[in-house]
């Protein structure tokens, strides 16, 4: 298998299970970053100052320490320090592991997001639907949520396309993404060895990802420009 | 018969006094304006009234209701609460209309919410329901005829001017048909040369006999549509009286020395 | 533009779907004589007799799992995708001896101590050099194979490069944290430390290095003719170092596996495997 035309097949079906792994983190992310992260929004922003206190605090943390380690302290902490590897050995294990690492990495970014959002609609819009005799729900989803998403989509659209190049962390504990996958043709598998470009080729798969989402996000501030805020 | 009624009304904000005890009233029909200089407490009086500051002290009614007793033990409920909040109404300086909304959408909103609210615990058919969506809409439709922006039914706004957004933000507070329309300094933020069709829409207001508390730093406006006029200075009503009473023969230094500076600006 | 992007991803997604769950139809295995389970099948072990934590650990798990890495001829994926090589084989054997299953995971070769003490895996085999740090860090089993780490260089310059003292004024490409890091400082050797072995040899083909020092296994499978790396072949062997499985620090399973190596090496079960993988030289006898 020299030449390119015999190994492109081998490697990119190799490249494309290596994708899906990549995807799916992706999608289990945000499914679960999203709703956790408008929580942890709504606990930094608490009038109960030992829970915003706390909550700011997992949010420094989280934040301020690299996505790298939190997956290390993840995945190999409960076996280490607990003698109970509650992930397992597996893949279906390491795949967990990463899922929850990067939830609750990208919650606490969105959280700051929504924070934003949700400080940055005018307290006069809160105040005209008081006076318009509107309770607080419907005030919140009739009133400011819109707004706030309108606030909340470019940065939003920024943080969702560095999660489609994070995810390649999650090599570090194992789970065979993207990246995996052609640094395995690097080191020698399905006998091809020695070859650089499927790695390189990788990055093909990133661009047409969040090419597409850059569309997608496009669209969606396109759709939200009838009004101002 | 008087639909307000204030009375020893007190207000600090941290520590600082605001409102030194207000009483007035205002007779149904009727319309008042608060001047003063600003800082004197005419906005935080109008917040008190219609409900977006709890004051410290004292009792508002409004309509025979006691929307506000210091001495009533009990908090309010929150249906209570809301059930008073229709009394008034209130137009901002800054408009604030739902800029996601179209203008139709922002006068009928509130209503609207209101009706699914009643609905929810009655069963009415779906016809029923949509037969009476149709009549807020076309409720909301002649009221924004009304203060001259029919052609502007459907526009968002950020397409509008000051001065038609400001109408529009009257056609929403109407909507609710308040016992008492507040209005706080409702050109303040308009250009000099579009104030007028403002000030006209609340003029041809006070002509169909609406109640109105009106505060505004416009005295020839005041002059012209108050029934009766209170002059603030320093959290304590300085002078009260009829419009001409007090723009024509006003008696104490300062309400002299503030129309003067007013009149100069 | 967004009709070409759709379409080219459309075209990425429905592969993704064939390569996901559609079974490769690929010739079938050309050995067909040889299988592990045959081969097991055919040879007599005196039954394990094992007590301890870690045994009863893995037992109640009712599997071993062994963390490997892709390494031909050691550990490797057939064209089914199953994983083969020597020392598969002979995991798949141990674990049989044990009564349990066995389950192959691919870790990240620098973390093979934490998955190790974080449980992931139960044991490291790969080819393992049975080196100080490793012998510290795990309960490493006797050796069962021999290597030597052994310079890389062009084919070319082969003849200048014969000897430690010459090999000096080369640049050398070495496996982050590998034995052959190690015996490259030990040298004197200037060496840039890559991300794998496999690394090393791109660095001398691109020019970026010299040479590059790598296990003499490997090198046997991939430098030389008939490899991709043609123009490459290797000199000095500068030490010689042997393989062996790494448990968990205080396991009793090293020493059941010791049992088991001399088994089947007194049986001949070892040499049947090990001429499999053409690795039958490197048999410590």
């Amino acid at each position: 298998m020299n030449s390119f035309i015999e190994q492109f097949p081998v490697v990119f079906s190799a490249l494309n299970v290596g994708f899906l792994q990549t995807l799916k983190l992706f999608a289990v992310t945000l499914i679960g970053a999203i709703p956790l992260g408008l929580i942890i929004a709504m606990g930094s922003m608490s009038k109960f100052k030992p829970l915003s206190k706390a909550v700011k605090t997992v949010v420094w943390i989280v934040r301020g320490s690299p996505l790298m380690i939190q997956l290390l302290i993840i995945y190999y902490f409960p076996g280490l320090v607990f003698n109970n590897p509650v992930w397992g050995g597996g893949e279906r294990g390491r795949f967990f592991a990463a899922c929850v690492a990067f939830v609750i990495n990208y919650a606490c970014y969105f959280s700051e997001i929504y924070r934003g959002g949700i400080e940055g609609v005018p307290i006069g819009q809160h105040e005209a639907g008081i006076v318009l005799g509107m309770s607080k729900g419907q005030i919140f989803f009739k009133v400011t949520l819109l707004q706030m998403i309108k606030r909340i989509v470019p940065p939003m659209s920024n943080e969702i396309i560095t999660l489609v190049k994070d995810t390649s962390l999650a090599r570090i504990i194992a789970l065979q993404e993207i990246i995996w996958a052609g640094q395995a043709f690097l080191k020698g598998s399905q006998g091809i060895s020695g070859q650089i470009w499927p790695l390189f080729f990788t990055g093909v798969y990133y661009l047409i990802f969040s090419g597409l989402l850059t569309i997608l996000f496009s669209g969606i501030e396109k759709k939200l420009s009838y009004f101002k805020i | 018969m008087d639909i307000l009624e204030v009375k020893n009304l007190k207000k600090s904000f941290s520590g600082t006094p605001v409102l030194k005890d207000i009483s007035f009233t205002l007779k149904e029909g009727n319309v008042l304006s608060v001047i003063g200089s600003s800082g004197s407490g005419k906005t935080t009086l109008l917040r008190c009234i219609t409900g977006l500051e709890t004051a410290d002290s004292g009792l508002i009614s409004v309509a025979g209701e006691t929307v506000f007793d210091s001495k009533r033990g009990k908090p309010v409920s929150k249906a209570m609460k809301r059930h008073y909040q229709l009394l008034t109404g209130l137009v901002f300086q800054d408009f604030r209309l739902f800029p996601q909304y179209s203008v139709l959408k922002n006068v009928t909103l509130a209503k609207e919410l209101l009706l699914k609210e009643e609905l929810k615990e009655k069963k009415v058919s779906k016809a029923e329901k949509k037969e009476m969506l149709a009549k807020i809409e076309n409720q909301a439709k002649s009221i924004i005829e009304s203060v001259g922006l029919k052609d502007k039914l459907a526009s968002y706004p950020c397409e509008l001017s000051g001065g038609q957004q400001q109408r529009a933000a009257i056609a929403r507070a109407l909507i609710l048909s308040p016992k008492i329309l507040c209005f706080d300094e409702p050109t303040s933020a308009l250009d000099p040369e579009i104030t007028g069709e403002v000030l006209n829409v609340i003029s041809s207001l006070a002509k169909e006999g609406r109640t109105m508390l009106i505060v505004t730093h416009e005295m020839g406006f005041a002059k012209e549509v108050s029934d009766r006029v209170l002059f603030m200075d320093n959290g304590i009503i300085a002078e009260e009286g009829t419009s001409s009473e007090i723009f024509d023969y006003p008696r104490s230094e300062r309400l002299k020395s503030f129309l003067n500076s007013a009149l100069k600006v | 533009m967004k009709k070409i992007l759709a379409v080219i991803m459309a075209v990425v997604l429905v592969t993704v779907c064939f390569a996901a769950c559609g079974t490769k139809n690929n010739e079938v295995n050309k050995e067909t004589t040889y299988s592990i389970a045959d081969a097991y099948a055919a040879v007599k072990f005196e039954p394990a007799e094992i007590s301890g934590d870690d045994y009863d650990y893995i037992k109640s798990n009712g599997k071993l799992i062994v963390g490997i890495t892709d390494f031909e001829p050691m550990d490797y994926k057939d064209e089914n995708g199953n994983w083969i090589g020597f020392d598969a084989d002979m995991a798949y054997a141990f674990a049989k001896w044990l009564g349990i299953d066995v389950e192959f995971v691919e870790i990240d070769w620098d973390n093979k101590v934490l998955e190790l003490d974080g449980k992931s895996i139960d044991c490291v085999w790969n080819g393992m050099t049975l080196t100080d740090e490793v012998k510290s860090a795990m309960e490493c089993s006797n050796a069962y194979c021999n290597n030597a780490q052994v310079v890389i260089v062009k084919a070319a310059d082969a003849d200048k490069y014969n000897t430690v003292e010459a090999c000096k004024e080369l640049t050398f490409a070495v496996e982050a944290g590998s034995a052959g890091e190690e015996i490259a400082t030990e040298n004197g050797f200037k060496a840039t430390a890559v991300k794998d072995q496999a690394t090393t040899l791109m660095e001398i083909k691109s020019g970026t290095c010299d040479a590059a020092v790598i296990d003499k296994l490997m090198a046997a499978a991939m430098v030389g003719e008939g490899t991709n790396y043609a123009d490459l072949t290797y000199t000095v062997d500068l030490n010689s170092e042997e393989y062996g499985v790494g448990f968990r620090k205080g396991s009793e399973l090293a020493d059941a596996f010791n049992n088991f190596l001399k088994q089947a090496t007194d049986n001949g079960f070892i040499e049947v495997v090990a001429e499999q993988y053409g690795v039958q030289a490197s048999l410590i006898k």
